[in-house]
């Protein structure tokens, strides 16, 4: 009940012009980031980051969370109508998505992922709504120990969860982690890894890193591939609605299994909407009736993971108010904001912020709204954005990123940085290095730092200390399991195939 | 694509030495009331030696040569260069002329000569982006954009 009346206050925030305001062009740049393959939600939300430091911090966590909404629409659009992926969590959504749309049906596959996607994050935002305050609750107990344990627990998912090597993103990690520690020494204030350079005494700036990783690196990157955009046409049209709320009708079981898969996967630390998309997608295939159809025009193929997507980024939100942990890499750049608007991410925003807190919850449900009608009505002119030339969107993107970095720290050595940044991006992303370790342990790593020295503090230097509290103990042990997983799933497989040698004979 | 993977692991292998050395400097060990400055440094050091010397292992087994895929698709590194030496040349230009003027001379340069767009695209772009970004940035979001060492005096506003 006290969330309900919680919620009522958020509303009368965030419905006032000014916000109501910044999430309308919040959420129509996010669109537009969203349609564009060479411009990630994570690039985009961090470009326009330093547009917020001059705005009271609710209307810009409003501001950088509607970009991340119509961000997770607009991905969509460009996926089905050109079968190139706006944004990587809407790669899942061509599979189908596009056949759909070359088969002449480009409305009704449009609104398949618009309004599946809107309901599920409207589910997400409940369950957000009435899970966060008891999860705050509980968080606000924690102490140094536990804190490190749900921090090592965010980057061990990083290797038991990712997709890529383990080793490299290990290395993606540490590299961030030793980033973060150069400048001062938060604990004894000694200078730290800044050779005697000044201007590194205040380290590196997360924005400058992820603006260049991402957004530089996604630009090299789309600049070597020779994107050429000739697609279907798309309007949605009543009709469409109509056959599409009967069609999610009909699927409303892998309706429910995207949304909560999606959700679930969000929440976890590090993992965001790419890779919930590609599960339910997988979970879909898996379970339906005739997974022969899937691939040439499923309506549960678009239906499974855009519920999922959407659904997941509306997660990554709640490790990110609730313990300071962001459950993506788009959140961990919101998450670097909430330092830079002078709030401190974690369980005490729910008692000192809870005007922001509210206001955050109650733009969710706002922006997503705005979303769907917007993506609804105004796909035609969404796609005609790709017509603009790559040659003119590559420097004006460039151009945005400087003006970012530079904003951080009103330096010039910040958008050299940029180029550095830029090439390290490019770099990893060809080798298969995930950029996501790099960039969160770059945002979290004096906090993490803190924590593992103030736990080591309190136990006179042992190690026990994480294993004899608790939530810590459980903590730290499934982060174990997590980081060890690749090894030991492997070794698994192989001795249970030597437990039955005749299951597979001749092979 | 072998060589790239070889140089990139021996890059981080190189940058845990030095983190490795300036942390044993700090002191990596316990201090007089807590762990002293180059502790989280030292260990993270290790962590990013023994992960990239273990992909540099994997890298020099790896089978290369004639079959293996190239780094570059064919042609791409001319195009990524395309993007990445104008970028590098704005930014220059930027320490010189400031933010505005810099934007200006790049836009033009770069969607005339690489995107071969005809001439009045070219100027509405480059001219209208610096004059929109700075009514954004100077007048409503008060964010003074850089303005090089003679920016101030060319644009005297």
């Amino acid at each position: 009940m006290e969330a309900l009346l919680n919620l009522a206050a958020g509303f009368e925030i965030a419905i006032s012009p000014y916000n109501l305001l910044i999430a309308a062009v919040g959420v129509f740049l996010g669109v537009i980031i969203g349609v564009l393959p060479g411009l990630g939600g994570t690039s985009g939300v961090a470009i326009l980051l330093p547009l917020t430091f001059t705005m009271p911090p609710t209307s810009a966590i409003v501001f950088l969370s509607c970009i991340y909404w119509g961000a997770l629409f607009g991905g969509a659009i460009t996926s089905i109508l050109f079968n190139i992926p706006g944004e990587p969590w809407s790669v899942a959504v061509m599979f189908d998505g596009y056949p759909m749309a070359r088969g002449g049906r480009a409305g009704q596959a449009l609104a398949l992922a618009f309004i599946p996607g809107f309901l599920a994050a409207f589910i997400a935002i409940l369950l957000f709504t009435f899970f966060a305050p008891p999860l705050a609750e509980i968080a606000l107990r924690f102490g140094p120990p536990e804190t490190f344990a749900i921090l090592l627990l965010a980057f061990s998912t990083f290797t038991g969860l990712g997709r890529g090597s383990p080793m490299k993103t290990i290395a993606s990690a540490a590299l961030g982690f030793i980033l973060a520690s150069v400048g001062l020494d938060i604990v004894t204030g000694q200078p730290r890894l800044t050779f005697d350079v000044i201007i590194l005494l205040s380290g590196f700036s997360f924005i400058t890193a992820s603006i260049g990783a991402f957004g530089v690196g996604e630009i090299l990157q789309s600049a070597e591939e020779r994107l050429e955009f000739r697609g279907a046409q798309g309007k949605v049209g009543l009709r469409d609605l109509w056959l599409t709320v009967r069609q999610t009708g009909r699927c409303i079981g892998t309706f429910i299994t995207g949304t909560v898969l999606g959700f679930w996967i969000g929440v976890l630390p590090g993992t965001g909407a790419t890779p919930a998309s590609f599960m339910a997608y997988g979970l879909a295939k898996q379970y339906s009736r005739h997974p022969e159809k899937f691939g040439s025009g499923a309506p549960e193929g678009i239906i499974s993971t855009q519920s999922a997507a959407q659904s997941a980024g509306i997660g990554a939100l709640l490790p990110m108010v609730t313990l300071g942990i962001p459950g993506s890499p788009t959140a961990a750049v919101m998450l670097g904001g909430l330092y830079i608007w002078g709030l401190t991410p974690g369980p005490a925003l729910f008692v000192e912020q809870k005007d922001f807190v509210w206001g955050l919850i109650a733009s969710m449900y706002i922006g997503n709204a705005m979303g769907v009608l917007l993506c609804l009505f105004l796909v035609p002119l969404f796609a005609a954005v790709l017509r603009v030339p790559a040659p003119i969107l590559t420097p004006l993107i460039i151009l945005l990123s400087a003006i970012g970095a530079y904003a951080v720290k009103n330096t010039t050595l910040d958008v050299w940085l940029l180029l550095v940044f830029g090439a390290l991006g490019y770099i990893f992303k060809k080798l298969n290095y995930p950029l996501a370790p790099f960039v969160v342990a770059l945002v979290l790593g004096d906090m993490t730092e803190e924590a593992l020295r103030q736990s080591l503090i309190m136990s006179g230097g042992s190690l026990t200390i994480f294993f004899t509290r608790p939530i810590a103990a459980i903590g730290v042990a499934i982060a174990l399991v997590l980081f060890f997983l690749p090894a030991l799933a492997p070794l698994a497989r192989r001795l249970l195939r030597s437990a039955r040698p005749a299951a597979a004979p001749g092979s | 694509m072998k060589r790239a993977e070889v140089l990139v692991a021996l890059g981080l292998l190189v940058v845990a030495l030095v983190v490795l050395s300036q942390a044993i400097h700090l002191g990596p060990g316990w201090g007089e009331d807590g762990p002293r400055a180059g502790f989280f440094p030292f260990w993270l050091a290790v962590v990013l030696g023994v992960s990239s010397l273990w992909v540099l292992v994997q890298a020099l087994r790896a089978p290369g040569g004639a079959g293996a895929r190239p780094f570059f698709p064919v042609g791409g590194r001319r195009l990524v260069l395309t993007v990445f030496l104008p970028m590098a040349g704005a930014i220059a230009l930027l320490e010189v002329v400031g933010f505005y003027i810099a934007s200006l001379i790049y836009l033009v340069i770069y969607i005339r000569l690489t995107g071969r767009q005809g001439w009045p695209l070219t100027l509405a772009v480059g001219v209208l982006f610096p004059l929109i970004t700075f009514f954004i940035f100077e007048r409503w979001f008060l964010i003074l954009l850089p303005k090089g060492l003679f920016g101030e005096r060319l644009l005297p506003f």
